[in-house]
């Protein structure tokens, strides 16, 4: 009987464990006030013409055109930031999306979207993200927008050089 | 345990048997092949072990697949069918759940087939087998694996002796009770060095490690070895033919899907390698029906 009070409690440490390293690194979006127009655009058109790059299993991902999320007006509201409006704005439109917070810097860094991520064409493979045109090179969660940006998401598979980053 | 006729067969039948088995389990993702390999493993285990293998079974590998495969999940996001999301506002998808109980099954199916291994492979038969070809590693494996038990009968001994003079690990506070642990714990650290050293010796005087040392062996390649031993390499070239072909290959990320076309060529393959895992049960069954057989005519 012991014993199986100690492995039950066993597991509720584990469970609690968990449930509280879910619950803090968990994002809270911020919503305040009315919010202000902006523009999104996910693509990843650049996998097309490296498709021998990416692996057999996930050529059916990317679409015929390459857009993921096609360039439209969204809400964001002030001191909302370009990851911010990414996941509320991927979580809406039902596609899938995985980022890693960091919340000793606050920082989240994008993993994948539509199930595209890092590495998976090359290892110099991964998101980027410009805002006006221009790559900022700073953390998703570091930029906050300002009314009418234009955000787009990028995929690169030569660290930024094949989409002009620097 | 005495009773397993498998265990009767050439050490290199036996050892052939297990590197197949156990390295197509450890490749074969395919949910299929993992139940096949599982279900014999288990069906085996409980041959050699009968009720332990069961208590081991439900206390400790079937909580241990739970947890794998519900912790999967919780780091793996691939997968295109979300489910929910997570707290942290990643989702949880529907392959990630599939892929954790594929992946937790094939960790207690290797377990099983290792404790099955532990059986069946004696020290002498890993030695018979492997010390002329690696004679160090061979000695050093054997001498460490034999460790494990006669550290356990140990520590059971010396805990036992510890709770008679009244410093067992359940009396006392928690303070206490930890305090009669680390006891134990120095006692057997002390005991294992000196044991080391003794064996060491009485191993050197018997003139282990020296080049034409020779071993007395009673394993002799009998005919029925000769066919074992063929059954298992037939089966093992038809499904290493058949993954070749990719009758075994499952596709969990980024969508569950199967590749295997038609269903008869898929079906032979699997009763194929079900064949072959399951060849020790059937050596077992046929030498258990002989015995009846031969004690109902005395």
């Amino acid at each position: 009987m012991k014993q199986y009070l100690r492995i039950i409690c066993a597991v509720l440490v584990l469970a609690a464990v968990i449930t509280v390293w879910l619950f803090v690194s968990g994002d809270e979006s911020i919503c305040h006030g009315e919010g202000f127009a902006v523009t999104l655009e996910v693509r990843a058109d650049t996998l097309l013409e490296n498709m021998h790059l990416l692996d057999r299993d996930k050529h059916e991902l990317v679409p015929a055109d390459g857009i993921i999320f096609e360039e439209s007006t969204v809400t964001a509201h002030e001191n909302e930031s370009v990851f911010d409006v990414l996941n509320r704005e991927m979580r809406n439109a039902g596609i899938h999306f995985v980022f890693r917070q960091t919340p000793l810097f606050d920082s989240a860094y994008i993993e994948s979207i539509n199930n595209l991520g890092e590495f998976d064409a090359g290892p110099l493979s991964g998101w980027k993200f410009r805002v006006n045109g221009e790559f900022l090179g700073m953390g998703a969660s570091a930029v906050s927008l300002q009314p009418g940006d234009v955000v787009e998401w990028l995929f690169t598979v030569d660290m930024g050089r094949d989409i002009g980053a620097p | 345990m005495s009773r397993d006729a498998f265990s009767g067969f050439h050490p290199l039948v036996n050892m052939l048997y297990f590197v197949t088995v156990i390295g197509f389990s450890m490749f074969f993702m395919h949910p299929v092949s993992l139940g096949i390999s599982l279900f014999c493993a288990a069906v085996y285990a409980v041959y050699l072990h009968g009720k332990k293998a069961v208590r081991t079974g439900l206390k400790f590998l079937l909580p241990m697949m739970l947890l794998t495969a519900a912790l999967n999940p919780l780091f793996n996001h691939q997968g295109v069918t979300i489910l929910a999301f997570l707290p942290n506002g990643n989702p949880l998808t529907l392959e990630s759940v599939v892929f954790g109980v594929a992946a937790a099954a094939m960790l207690i199916t290797v377990i099983t087939w290792f404790s099955c291994f532990n059986a069946v492979m004696t020290s002498d038969k890993f030695i018979y087998l492997f010390g002329r070809i690696i004679p160090a590693l061979s000695l050093v494996l054997s001498m460490s694996l034999r460790f494990v038990p006669r550290f356990q009968a140990q520590i059971k001994a010396v805990a036992n002796a510890q709770k008679c003079i009244g410093r067992g690990i359940s009396e006392g506070s928690v303070l206490q009770r930890a305090r009669h642990g680390i006891k134990i714990l120095s006692i057997m650290v002390t005991w294992s060095l000196e044991n080391a050293v003794e064996t060491a010796d009485s191993m050197k005087s018997r003139g282990y490690g020296l080049p034409g040392r020779t071993a007395f062996s009673v394993f002799r390649f009998h005919r029925r070895d000769i066919w074992a031993a063929a059954y298992i390499l037939a089966c093992a070239a038809i499904v290493i033919a058949g993954a070749a072909f990719e009758i075994f290959r499952f596709r969990y990320f980024p969508s569950i899907m199967f590749f295997s076309q038609g269903w008869l060529g898929p079906a032979v393959l699997f009763f194929i390698y079900f064949a072959l895992c399951i060849f020790p049960i059937i050596v077992n069954i046929k030498e258990d029906i002989n015995w009846k057989r031969i004690e109902s005519k005395i």
